[in-house]
């Protein structure tokens, strides 16, 4: 291993935020003996990926294989890439300073689309050739995963191998066959074929696209790759040292995972249909980790992370017992993904006791119609009880997070969202004694709907970019300007994430067109060009507006369908006729089983800790 | 406002971790001092806060040999103990060199310390002798002005460096020790004051040795 250290060191005084570069954080593991190297990478810069909890869970999962290192690698920032590209610095791990391309695997998770041109840099820094096919034997196994493995497609030409799903286990075997494939002194081809007999793994190069869009195995491989579950969250403890950064990354706490997936079953969301069932950790876990989590970082706040924790069936005994337990540290609790209707006023009290971290609401949609229609199931009486009570307990600010362009959307539903902030806005003010209402703050933010993979919505179309913006001019001109903030997310981006999120394999000439042209960092507004992209995906063959707006037929085929998520087709075209009628379906976990068939599909059960939800 | 036991401790601020910003700095002494269970006081309000208070900002890049925070204690701990504690708590780079407690009605750090010592090391190649006729001219033209990030400043060098500066001629080193005055209106930089002296050569690594306080006895440590 060479430590590139000495050529780091001298770029480090001509760039931005240095402490992104130079490791040496509380908390780092280092082997540097150790007989088997891996780098876990986050696709963005140090302080995005730093606060990736998946990141810190497989490294502590691997932590536990004495003779394995596990290392980390964020993508630089455009001025330490111009600098190590001028000296010829390759891409390096923060554990030992090297190179990326001497380790033995790269895993990459991959969070969302607009991170996907950070990957070819993050190969073109280190010296990887960008496909797969191109690598020789001594270059590292290039494996990916997260939540935009459920569409592979558009970055599989880039991959060795992906995993679909958990990967508490999973990469441990993958791990073990690498080196089993390494001893037993297979090739590259061979090894990369060997991960295939692991379940949850894709391997792209054992597959080809046919004439009718179908992904099918060239040979032995699986005809599709089934998601991994892990069917019990406690069988492993919450990553309790995790790596505690200096510079100031985007959620700088202590975080414990409560429970993973969510069964509420909004239309518009992957991460609540593909991360079925739910399984919640038991309040002695969470507490147990929360302290020791704390206690070996150090940290002043903790947060409680899952999908929707309120909908945790102990939260509020967990709650109670940390209040008990940090009382006069000044340590907050925050619980992130608030759902409305699990707001109680217990709740409400057990959170305002710490510091008061942000208060976020997903209402999405404005009218009850829609709110039907995408299965929210919340209606405009809890947001408002939600808020009164979270006024009353002390909160002065919140965050409302809507959608544009649902299925179904029409005008008046997107003045329904102004209405329901005004109405919001006055709940506030009203539960705000006079003498604070100065503070009195509402935020709104309005994103572009994206249809994504394995949810009812796969095969709508998104709303032409003309048609977002002209329904953006009408919510700003409708809504309340006193004490709101409304901002919108960026029409372009949601277009790009559209078009690769619906993509297929031949999306993968995009992507790459597009890094040639200059594109990194998409995610960051200041680096994003919609008509770069718009050029590159055209060059790739794809008319990006009109393959974003283009809507599926419900039965014919998708290029994920070589992806099974558990979720049966059948359910989901349901799901979606369901919309067209604003009819919801109830969520399982406190109810009956609504048949998406994620359970019997992949042998798991949904696990609630306290023995019932109440709803 | 006195209440409470107030620790100091003198810590490092070397090796890679040179570069890290003040606030960084800062943000991981909070977390060393819940990590090693320190009694620490928390401010009142909405937002609790750890009672701490820091010296004089290092600058990214430049490495600290005797650094200093204030802590303030709900209850007493015998020094020995915390310092212990704090080297278990936090990494190498980073580590104690010493503590002790002060009056809780002693001025805050920023105010009192007013005197920084520093090594500035330069690139190989420059002769001790030629480095001590630079200085000298310099210093006797009595001022120096400055530009940083736009803004222009004049430096009267007889207020703006409390002491004549030092070469130090150890064997194959070039390096120069700085004595710099800080008060409210900012401090001369011991790298701008070396690059208008020998011009371009860039120093190699700058450290600040040492911080005082100036009184009617002299210069005195705040430990």
């Amino acid at each position: 291993m060479n430590d590139v250290w000495e050529r780091v060191e001298p770029l480090l005084r001509q760039v931005e935020r240095p402490a992104r570069y130079v490791d040496r954080e509380w908390g780092v593991v280092r082997r540097p003996d150790a007989g088997y190297h891996v780098a876990l990478m986050y696709p963005d810069t140090y302080e995005v990926g730093m606060a990736n909890q998946a990141l810190q869970v497989l490294a502590a999962r691997l932590s536990t294989l004495d003779d394995v290192a596990c290392e980390r690698v964020f993508i630089p920032w455009v001025d330490m890439s111009a600098a190590m590209r001028a000296h010829e610095v390759p891409l390096f791990t923060l554990e030992s300073c090297t190179p990326v391309a001497e380790m033995d695997m790269l895993g990459i998770t991959l969070p969302n689309e607009l991170t996907y041109t950070n990957v070819l840099e993050a190969l073109d820094l280190a010296g990887i050739p960008l496909r797969a096919h191109d690598r020789g034997e001594t270059h590292p196994l290039v494996v990916g995963g997260g939540p935009c493995s459920h569409n592979p497609e558009p970055m599989a030409a880039f991959f060795d191998a992906i995993l679909v799903g958990d990967g508490e286990e999973a990469l441990l075997e993958i791990v073990a066959s690498h080196r089993a494939s390494m001893a037993a002194g297979l090739s590259r081809e061979e090894s990369v074929r060997a991960l295939a007999g692991i379940d949850g793994v894709y391997v792209p190069s054992l597959y080809l696209v046919g004439d009718d869009g179908v992904v099918r195995p060239v040979d032995d491989a699986p005809a599709r790759v089934t998601r991994r579950v892990l069917a019990d969250l406690d069988t492993y403890v919450s990553p309790t040292c995790p790596v505690v950064p200096y510079a100031d990354v985007v959620h700088d706490r202590a975080t414990v995972e409560v429970l993973r997936g969510c069964s509420r079953g909004c239309r518009f969301c992957q991460a609540g249909m593909v991360y079925r069932p739910v399984r919640e950790r038991p309040a002695d876990s969470i507490v147990r980790d929360a302290i020791a989590s704390l206690r070996c970082t150090g940290y002043e706040e903790l947060s409680l992370t899952s999908l929707s924790t309120a909908d945790h069936s102990q939260l509020e005994e967990v709650l109670r017992r940390l209040a008990n337990r940090l009382e006069g540290t000044g340590t907050a609790i925050s619980v992130p993904s608030l759902r409305i209707d699990s707001f109680t006023v217990p709740l409400a009290r057990l959170l305002g006791d710490g510091r008061k971290a942000g208060l976020t609401f997903a209402p999405e949609a404005g009218s009850q119609r829609l709110r039907d229609a995408i299965n929210k199931n919340i209606t405009e009486e809890e947001i408002l009880t939600a808020v009164d009570q979270a006024f009353t307990a002390g909160w002065r600010r919140v965050k409302l997070y809507f959608m544009i362009g649902l299925p179904t959307e029409t005008d008046e539903d997107v003045t329904a969202i102004a209405a329901l902030v005004e109405r919001v806005f006055a709940t506030a003010r009203a539960a705000t004694p006079p003498g604070e209402r100065g503070g009195l703050r509402v935020a709104v933010s309005a994103s572009t709907f994206v249809p994504k993979a394995h949810t009812p919505f796969q095969w709508d179309g998104q709303l032409p970019i003309e048609e977002v913006r002209r329904r953006q001019v009408l919510l700003r001109q409708a809504m309340p300007r006193k004490g709101v903030e409304l901002s919108f997310h960026d029409a372009g981006s949601s277009l790009l994430e559209a078009v690769l999120a619906k993509g297929g394999r031949e999306a993968a000439a995009g992507v790459e067109a597009a890094w040639r042209a200059g594109a990194v960092f998409d995610a960051w507004s200041e680096h994003f060009s919609l008509a770069r992209w718009i050029e590159a995906l055209a060059s790739a063959g794809i008319d990006a507006a009109a393959y974003a707006a283009e809507a599926r037929d419900r039965h014919g085929a998708l290029p994920w369908d070589h992806i099974d998520s558990g979720l049966s087709s059948a359910f989901l075209r349901a799901e979606r006729e369901r919309t067209d009628r604003a009819e919801t379906t109830a969520d399982c976990t406190f109810g009956e089983c609504t048949g998406c068939g994620v359970c019997p599909g992949l042998g798991v059960d949904v696990v609630v800790a306290g023995g019932e939800r109440r709803g | 406002m006195a209440e409470g036991f107030r620790l100091r401790v003198c810590f490092r601020k070397a090796g890679r971790l040179r570069y890290l910003s003040h606030l960084e700095t800062g943000r991981a002494w909070e977390r060393a001092a819940r990590r090693a269970g320190l009694p620490y006081a928390v401010t009142q309000g909405y937002n609790p806060r750890m009672k701490v208070a820091f010296g004089p900002a290092l600058p990214v890049g430049t490495a600290g040999m005797r650094e200093y925070l204030d802590i303030t204690l709900t209850r007493f701990v015998p020094v020995a103990q915390v310092q212990e504690g704090l080297r278990a708590s936090i990494v190498e780079e980073l580590a104690p060199v010493e503590c002790g407690y002060v009056s809780p009605t002693e001025p805050s750090l920023a105010s009192r310390l007013t005197i920084a010592e520093y090594e500035v090391e330069l690139e190989r190649g420059v002769p001790p002798q030629e480095l001590e006729r630079s200085l000298d001219a310099l210093m006797r033209t009595g001022g120096l002005e400055t530009e940083h990030k736009g803004k222009q400043k004049f430096f009267d060098l007889a207020v703006a460096l409390p002491k004549e500066p030092e070469v130090m001629s150890d064997a194959g080193r070039a390096a120069v020790r700085v004595w710099v005055r800080m008060g409210p209106h900012g401090s001369l930089r011991p790298e701008t004051f070396m690059s208008a002296a020998i011009g371009p050569g860039r120093p190699v690594a700058v450290t600040r040795t040492e911080l005082f306080i100036e009184d009617e006895q002299g210069w005195i440590r705040p430990l």
